[in-house]
């Protein structure tokens, strides 16, 4: 596996612990690789490695699913450099937006100028996963069919993220 | 529907001049919205020749440039009821988003309308090819038999110089055009009564489960107003979108959809799919849209069509006060101010802008009319919010906006000392209150540092769980509120724009903050959350006995060339002809001088067909080529093929 292809996978799978969604419904959006071009675009490739490298050690170390959620809180979430980007890459895939960074953020990491809030394409917002948690279309596309909203909503957790105790034929 | 409909013979400012002067048409109609649209095909299937001037361009009538609206809203960070359609100085239009709490005395210009206050109006309209209908959210609802005569009843606002009764089989005519689906058994309540045997052309939408849920709820619920009981029961709207056709309709003779248009076959919008999105934008047309009628009135090959000429000047002939001629101006490209001054002339002029736009034109022409009514008497209906969360998922987000609601506040004793009121409920959720549900995601992530899977099942929680009426409220005509112009405030090409003067009377108010007691109730009914919240930040705060509010445009602008029975007392009679012109009709719900507690379309569209039916009785008297009466079927229900 060529490096490139082993960072989007991290991304993958770093984009999953944080929405609870699994690399199968992430994929099936067709914009993974789109978002972490996205991600690398606007707050460079440095950020993104290190953000991915933290994220696998804490990965590695954890051995069930509760002490990894305590990791990637203090040590992601929770992490001035860090925190804000996990967060953007929750809402980017929740919403289909890129949202702009904070300020101090902007200061202190020195962000490119398309940093702005924008929907990344047409396709983005259509694929939000908020819409899929929901069991709803996005509000103008994928209509669902008519007299649909009749029934109750099939609101289910079958392609949660799931954490599985780190094993070294894994990579 | 589908075969290659979307050809609309457009024609060049130099040559519709030469036309005109040539006598070609017999009316000219400014405006491409339902009112103009309609207008359009009832005097061509009769065999008149029109020239329809509209201030947009026309590119959206293609399917590929309907689809670059929607492009345009997926990739807009803004979702407000404009965001589809491009902006364009030459014809700008009001957006909710320029609307700002304003400075007592100082009027705000940064949006198209100059708020002057006291009260900021967010109420819109889209000046687009098809005109507002192409964001309206096609509740189609008749008004009340009250509804025509408030004054004499409950001496309030103003009567209507016709009644239910007159406007019934041009209710029917609307419903026919639009492709209403509803059901006659559903909808027949508090006077509303329809012809025997009539049914509508499709049947009703199935209720949404947030609907099931919430008439579980609510039904039954008792209020007890002016000492008249009135007993909630949840119900379903009328729609102005495609269903199931209802193979009674016409005598057994079935009704035909029409589905989205297109220069090639799309079969696409004979049903709605429930996008939740009938507002900004049906992606696949099943919402009726001005467009539909416009195109069927291009078929006959009578109806000239002029986009990007926007009407700048009504001028009269001073001998005996006919319209001699319209201005217009004419641009080459939304991205450049360069235009052309033209003028035309026909035997009779038809303003169906809007109640907006018909005022700021005879206006800015110096045509205040006798009455000096014009512009006056703004009506909009007035909506009070009110959000919760419900203790269970009940599907929000799905379905179209509104499904059903509650008509029991409409009627009654009531009316004598507070506004009445429709309520929807919203399948949309807290949208229009907050943002929902991005602004869900935004703040259970950032706010309430969520992830995983704790932040998965919040986002159900959260939003699945919404609830949000949306209480609809009366506004009565008051001359204070109005529309004006001055010549401070023009647009790109030098036309004036209209400035707004917007109050609430302690009858609204009276009327929301009962709105506000219901809900309260409902909420404690359903055992949901109550996430109401009325800042003194809000552009449109007010306090009434002491308690908070704010209110929202209902985009439903009317009143300022009210209809009436002389002209003292109105600016237009009862067919929306202008008592001081005799060639000009004002078409639209700014002739309504009452607008009940009913969305305006369906009751401005009856009103476009008697306009309709006397213009082309008047112009037969003139001996024009209007075609017999066997051969025009529009009225008798044979189109749409």
């Amino acid at each position: 596996m060529d490096n490139q292809t082993y960072l989007v996978q991290q991304f993958t799978e770093l984009s999953g612990a944080l929405t609870d969604f699994n690399a199968f419904a992430l994929n099936g959006t067709g914009l993974v690789q789109c978002y972490y071009d996205t991600l690398t675009r606007l707050v460079g490739h440095a950020i993104v490695e290190e953000l991915l490298s933290t994220f696998v050690s804490l990965y590695e170390s954890a051995s069930n699913h509760e002490q990894f959620n305590e990791a990637l809180r203090k040590h992601i979430l929770g992490d001035e450099k860090f925190g804000p980007v996990a967060r953007n890459i929750i809402k980017l895939w929740y919403t289909g937006t890129w949202y702009q960074m904070a300020h101090f953020w902007r200061d202190a990491y020195g962000m490119s100028e398309e940093d702005m809030t924008f929907f990344v394409n047409s396709a983005s917002y259509a694929e939000g996963l908020l819409w899929q948690a929901i069991d709803a279309n996005p509000s103008g596309a994928k209509g669902p069919g008519y007299g649909s909203w009749s029934a109750p909503p099939n609101i289910h957790f079958d392609n949660g993220w799931q954490f599985k105790p780190f094993t070294h034929t894994s990579k | 529907m589908s075969e290659a409909n979307s050809t609309m013979k457009q024609v060049t400012p130099d040559s519709a001049v030469q036309n005109s002067a040539n006598g070609k048409y017999d009316a000219v109609i400014i405006g491409s919205g339902i009112s103009g649209a309609i207008t359009a095909k009832e005097l061509t299937a009769k065999g008149l020749n029109v020239l329809m001037l509209e201030a947009a361009p026309a590119k959206d009538m293609s399917y590929k440039g309907f689809k670059s609206y929607l492009s345009n809203y997926y990739e807009n960070a803004s979702k407000d009821n404009n965001s589809p359609y491009p902006n364009n100085p030459n014809a700008r239009m009001p957006r909710s988003t320029d609307v700002s709490k304003l400075k007592p005395g100082v009027a705000d210009a940064k949006g198209y309308l100059v708020q002057n206050g006291p009260l900021a109006l967010d109420s819109t309209y889209t000046r687009v090819t098809g005109g507002t209908t192409m964001h309206w959210e096609a509740k189609i609802l008749r008004m009340l038999p009250d509804d025509f005569s408030i004054k004499t009843k409950y001496g309030v606002g103003l009567d209507w110089p016709i009644n239910y009764d007159d406007l019934m089989p041009f209710y029917q005519m609307a419903e026919r055009e639009i492709g209403v689906s509803a059901d006659v058994e559903e909808q027949g309540f508090y006077g509303i009564k329809y012809e025997p045997g009539y049914v509508y052309p499709m049947h009703g939408l199935p209720p949404s489960y947030l609907d099931k849920i919430v008439a579980k709820g609510i039904d039954g619920a008792e209020f007890v107003l002016n000492g008249e009981t009135h007993t909630v029961k949840v119900r379903p709207f009328p729609q102005g979108r495609n269903g199931i056709p209802n193979e009674r309709y016409n005598n057994g003779q079935g009704f035909t959809p029409v589905g989205a248009l297109s220069t090639y076959q799309v079969e696409q919008g004979g049903r709605c799919q429930g996008n939740n999105n009938c507002v900004p934008i049906c992606p696949v047309q099943a919402k009726y849209d001005a467009r539909k009628t416009l195109v069927a009135a291009a078929k006959t090959g009578r109806l000239d069509f002029l986009p990007q000429a926007v009407a700048s000047k009504v001028v009269v002939n001073e001998h005996d006060n006919n319209i001699q001629h319209i201005e217009f101006k004419h641009y080459a490209s939304t991205s450049s101010t360069e235009h052309t001054v033209h003028q035309v002339h026909g035997k009779i002029f038809v303003l169906a802008t809007n109640a907006i736009e018909n005022a700021r034109l005879m206006l800015a022409s110096k045509l205040p009319s006798s009455s000096g009514l014009v512009g006056k008497n703004l009506m909009d209906h007035t909506y009070l919010l009110a959000w919760g969360l419900l203790p269970e998922a009940a599907g929000t987000m799905r379905g179209t906006k509104c499904t059903s609601g509650i008509a029991d506040f409409r009627h009654g004793e009531g009316r004598k000392s507070q506004a009445p009121f429709g309520v929807d409920i919203h399948n949309d959720g807290w949208g229009w209150a907050t943002g929902s549900p991005f602004s869900d995601v935004e703040s259970l992530v950032d706010a309430e540092n969520k992830f995983g899977r704790a932040l998965r099942q919040s986002v159900v929680n959260r939003i699945s769980n919404q609830l949000l009426f949306a209480f609809m409220v009366e506004q009565t005509a008051d001359e204070s509120n109005c529309v004006t112009v001055d010549e401070a405030y023009l647009d790109a090409l030098g036309n004036q724009r209209p400035v707004i003067h917007y109050q609430l009377s302690d009858y609204s108010k009276a009327g929301i903050a009962y709105s506000r007691h219901t809900s309260k109730v409902f909420f404690q009914r359903l055992g949901a959350k109550d996430f109401s919240s009325y800042s003194p930040l809000d552009y449109g705060h007010f306090q009434y006995e002491g308690e908070d509010y704010y209110f929202r445009g209902g985009n439903h602008f009317s009143g300022t060339h009210i209809m009436g029975t002389c002209a003292a007392n109105s600016v237009v009679d009862e067919n929306q002809k202008s008592w001081d012109h005799n060639n000009l009709y004002l078409v639209g719900s700014g002739s309504m001088p009452s607008i009940g507690t009913s969305n305006t379309t369906l009751t401005l569209a009856a009103l476009c067909y008697k306009t309709s039916k006397h213009i082309i009785e008047t112009l037969s008297q003139y001996s024009v080529g209007v075609v017999s009466d066997s051969d025009y079927k529009i009225a008798k229900g044979a189109s749409h093929e």
